[in-house]
C-alpha cells in the first residue's frame, strides 16, 4: 500500500478513477487507508494519522480540502465530489478509531525539551492537557512526528491556508529546533 | 535590493504576529490555562431531519419552522426585490443564494474561495459582497445568475489586518454603504484605520468615518422613524465571566466615540489599558446585551403580523458566548427602547438553543434576522447552516 502513495501521478490518476467508482462507505474508507493506514493509523511518511481525531476537526478539514481552501493536491483528487453527508460519515468513523501506540523509541532529551515547550506555549489549553484534541482542534498525541513538524512549519510560514491565523500566532518566535522537539514529544505521547 | 525588501516585508509580517493570537490578547496569567476557546463552527450541511426545531421556545402564539437548510456557515441575509436571499459566510469562503420555490427553498453557491465574505447587501438590484480583502458587485444577479462581478476592491481602501475585519454591511436610508472596521485584536490601542464604522457612496467614493471606539460590530440597522443608526458591539474577552457586556448603541450624530479600548459597556474601565478618565467623552450604550453574548444581527420590527406591542421594537440575535465558563446567549432577544431612545429593556424572545450553559451543550446559534414582506421573521443559524421562520397566529 505504501508504495502506491509514492508514484504520484500514477497514484493520482488511479485515485480519480477509484474515487469515481467508490460508492459505499467501506469503499471510501479503503481509499483513505491506502495512504492513511489501517484504521486511520498512518505508516506513510508525510501522511497524518486520522484515528481518534475530533470529528468536527476531520469534517471541517475535509470540506476545506474539497473546496480548495486548503491546497493539498493528493487530497483534492481524493475528496473531489464528496457529499457533505459522506464527509460526516468518514469523520465519524475515524474519530471512533483507536490511535495506535507511538512508534520508535523516544529521545529523553527531546522529550523533556518538548514537554517544557508545550507547557510554556499552553498548547494544552486548546488541544487538551493530554493533547487528544477537541472540537475544531486536532489530536496531537501520537501523530506522526514528521507530519507534526510539517504542519507547524506550514503555519509558521503562512503556507497552510484555510484556517485562521491562530496557530501562526501561537508558534510565533518558536525556533526550528523547538518545533522539532515539540513534534518529537507530541508524536511519542499515547 | 530585492532581498532587503523581502527581509523588510518579512519583518513587518512578523511584527504583526509578535503577540499571542488576536483572540487571546489581554489574557491574564491567571487564566493562562483556561480552556475557553472560540466554539467550533460546522463546515458541513445539516439536513432538516437533524435539526431539533421542537426545542425552540417562543412567547405564546408564535410558531417556528425550518425554512431552509444546506447553507453551512450562513450568517447575514440580504433580500432582493424578487425575494432571493443572499447569505455570507466566514471561514467557508462562500456566498449563497437561497431561492423560495413556493413551499420549498433551494440554494446555490454564488461565489466561493473568498476570505471570509460575511458582508452581503442588496442595493438597486445589485448584490454587494464584502470579504476581508475584497469588494464585489453583482449587477442584476436575481435575473442573471451567471453575471460576472465588478471588482470594487481598490475603491474601498481596505486595511490589511484580518482579525475582526470580517464584515457586516448594509445600505442606510441615505443610500450609503455602511462598513465596520473592527479592532484587529481582543484588546489593543488599534491603528488609526480600525475600531470604527465608516460609510461610503455605493461606488466606494466619499468615505467618512462616522463612529470610533467601536471594537467589533457585527450588526446594525436604522430606526424606522428617527433614521438613526443602532448597532451591536462585542465586548472584550478575558476579563472574566461578568463581562464587560456587549453593547447596543445608537448614533445620534456622526463623530461619536464609543469607548474602545479604554471604556466598555456602561462605564467599565479596561483592565489592560488603564486610564482614570477612560470613559470621559464616551457615548455609553443604550443597553447592554449580556456578558460575551456575541450580539449580532438587529432589526426594528415594522410588520403587522406580530402583536402591536412589538411594532418598532428591536430583535437582536445573540449567537452566544465562548469566553465564559457558564455559557450565555444563544437566543434572540426583544429590545424595547424608551421613547427618547436613551434606555431600553432586554428580554429573551426565542430560546432553547442552549441546553446546558455549564457544559456548553448547545445545538444552534442564532446570528441574523430578516423581516419578510408578510411580517414573519427569518432567523439564520450559523451553526447548522439553516434559516428558521418565526410567525404569529392568533390563538
Amino acid at each position: 500500500m505504501r508504495s502506491s502513495c509514492k508514484g504520484r501521478w500514477a497514484w493520482l490518476t488511479a485515485l480519480f478513477v477509484a474515487n469515481a467508482l467508490a460508492q459505499s462507505l467501506p469503499e471510501r474508507l479503503r481509499l483513505c487507508e491506502a495512504c492513511h493506514g489501517p484504521g486511520g493509523n498512518s505508516a506513510t511518511p508525510g501522511t497524518p494519522s486520522l484515528a481518534g481525531q475530533p470529528p468536527i476537526f476531520l469534517e471541517n478539514q475535509l470540506v476545506l480540502l474539497r473546496e480548495g481552501m486548503r491546497e493539498v493536491p493528493q487530497m483534492a483528487a481524493a475528496v473531489q465530489g464528496l457529499k457533505d453527508a459522506e464527509i460526516r460519515l468518514i469523520a465519524r468513523h475515524y474519530a471512533g478509531q483507536k490511535p495506535a501506540a507511538p512508534q520508535g523509541k523516544p529521545d529523553p532529551t527531546l522529550m523533556k525539551q518538548g514537554a517544557a515547550l508545550a507547557r510554556k506555549l499552553h498548547c494544552g489549553s486548546c488541544h487538551e492537557q493530554d493533547y487528544r484534541g477537541r472540537e475544531q482542534m486536532p489530536r496531537l498525541a501520537a501523530q506522526r512526528e514528521e507530519y507534526l513538524e510539517y504542519a507547524m512549519n506550514g503555519y509558521r510560514t503562512y503556507t497552510r491556508k484555510g484556517g485562521d491565523t491562530m496557530m501562526a500566532a501561537a508558534l510565533y518566535g518558536v525556533s526550528d529546533a523547538d518545533v522539532k522537539a515539540l513534534a518529537h514529544y507530541l508524536a511519542h505521547l499515547r | 535590493m530585492k532581498r532587503t525588501l523581502l527581509a523588510a516585508a518579512l519583518l513587518a509580517a512578523m511584527t504583526v504576529y509578535a503577540q499571542p493570537p488576536a483572540w487571546q490578547q489581554g489574557k491574564p496569567p491567571a487564566m493562562a490555562d483556561s480552556k475557553l476557546a472560540p466554539l467550533a463552527g460546522r463546515n458541513t450541511e445539516t439536513p432538516a431531519s437533524e435539526i431539533p426545531i421542537g426545542k425552540v421556545k417562543l412567547p405564546k402564539g408564535f410558531a417556528v419552522e425550518i425554512w431552509a437548510t444546506g447553507m453551512p456557515g450562513g450568517r447575514a441575509m440580504a433580500r432582493g426585490d424578487s425575494g432571493k436571499i443572499y447569505m455570507g459566510t466566514r471561514g467557508l469562503g462562500r456566498v449563497y443564494e437561497v431561492t423560495d420555490e413556493g413551499g420549498r427553498r433551494t440554494s446555490r453557491v454564488v461565489v466561493d474561495k473568498l476570505t471570509q465574505p460575511s458582508g452581503v447587501a442588496m442595493h438597486d438590484g445589485s448584490l454587494y459582497v464584502m470579504a476581508i480583502d475584497k469588494v464585489l458587485r453583482y449587477d442584476g444577479i436575481e435575473n442573471n445568475p451567471n453575471v460576472q462581478p465588478v471588482d470594487l476592491t481598490d475603491r474601498f481602501n481596505l486595511p490589511p489586518q484580518q482579525h475582526h475585519n470580517w464584515k457586516y454591511i448594509a445600505f442606510g436610508p441615505d443610500g450609503k454603504l455602511y462598513v465596520p472596521f473592527g479592532a484587529p485584536c481582543n484588546i489593543c490601542e488599534p491603528p488609526a484605520e480600525y475600531a470604527q464604522i465608516r460609510r461610503y457612496n455605493a461606488d466606494g467614493s466619499g468615505m467618512e468615518v462616522i463612529a470610533r471606539g467601536v471594537r467589533n460590530t457585527q450588526g446594525f440597522t436604522w430606526h424606522p422613524r428617527t433614521k438613526q443608526l443602532w448597532f451591536t458591539d462585542h465586548g472584550r474577552d478575558w476579563m472574566g465571566d461578568k463581562g464587560p457586556e456587549d453593547e447596543l448603541n445608537r448614533i445620534s450624530k456622526a463623530g461619536l466615540n464609543f469607548g474602545y479600548p479604554y471604556c466598555h459597556a456602561k462605564g467599565v474601565l479596561d483592565a489592560d489599558f488603564k486610564r482614570k478618565d477612560g470613559c470621559k467623552g464616551v457615548t455609553l450604550p443604550v443597553a447592554t446585551m449580556g456578558p460575551h453574548a456575541a450580539a449580532m444581527g438587529v432589526i426594528f420590527y415594522t410588520g403587522s403580523m406580530f402583536p402591536k406591542e412589538y411594532r418598532n421594537t428591536m430583535f437582536v440575535a445573540r449567537k452566544g458566548s465562548w469566553n465564559r465558563t457558564v455559557k450565555f446567549g444563544f437566543d434572540v432577544a426583544n429590545v424595547r427602547p424608551s421613547k427618547d431612545g436613551r434606555k431600553a429593556t432586554v428580554k429573551p424572545f426565542m430560546t432553547g438553543f442552549l441546553e446546558d450553559p455549564k457544559t456548553a451543550k448547545f445545538w444552534g446559534r442564532p446570528a441574523y434576522l430578516l423581516q419578510m414582506p408578510d411580517g414573519s421573521m427569518l432567523v439564520s443559524d450559523e451553526q447548522l447552516g439553516a434559516i428558521y421562520r418565526v410567525s404569529y397566529a392568533k390563538k
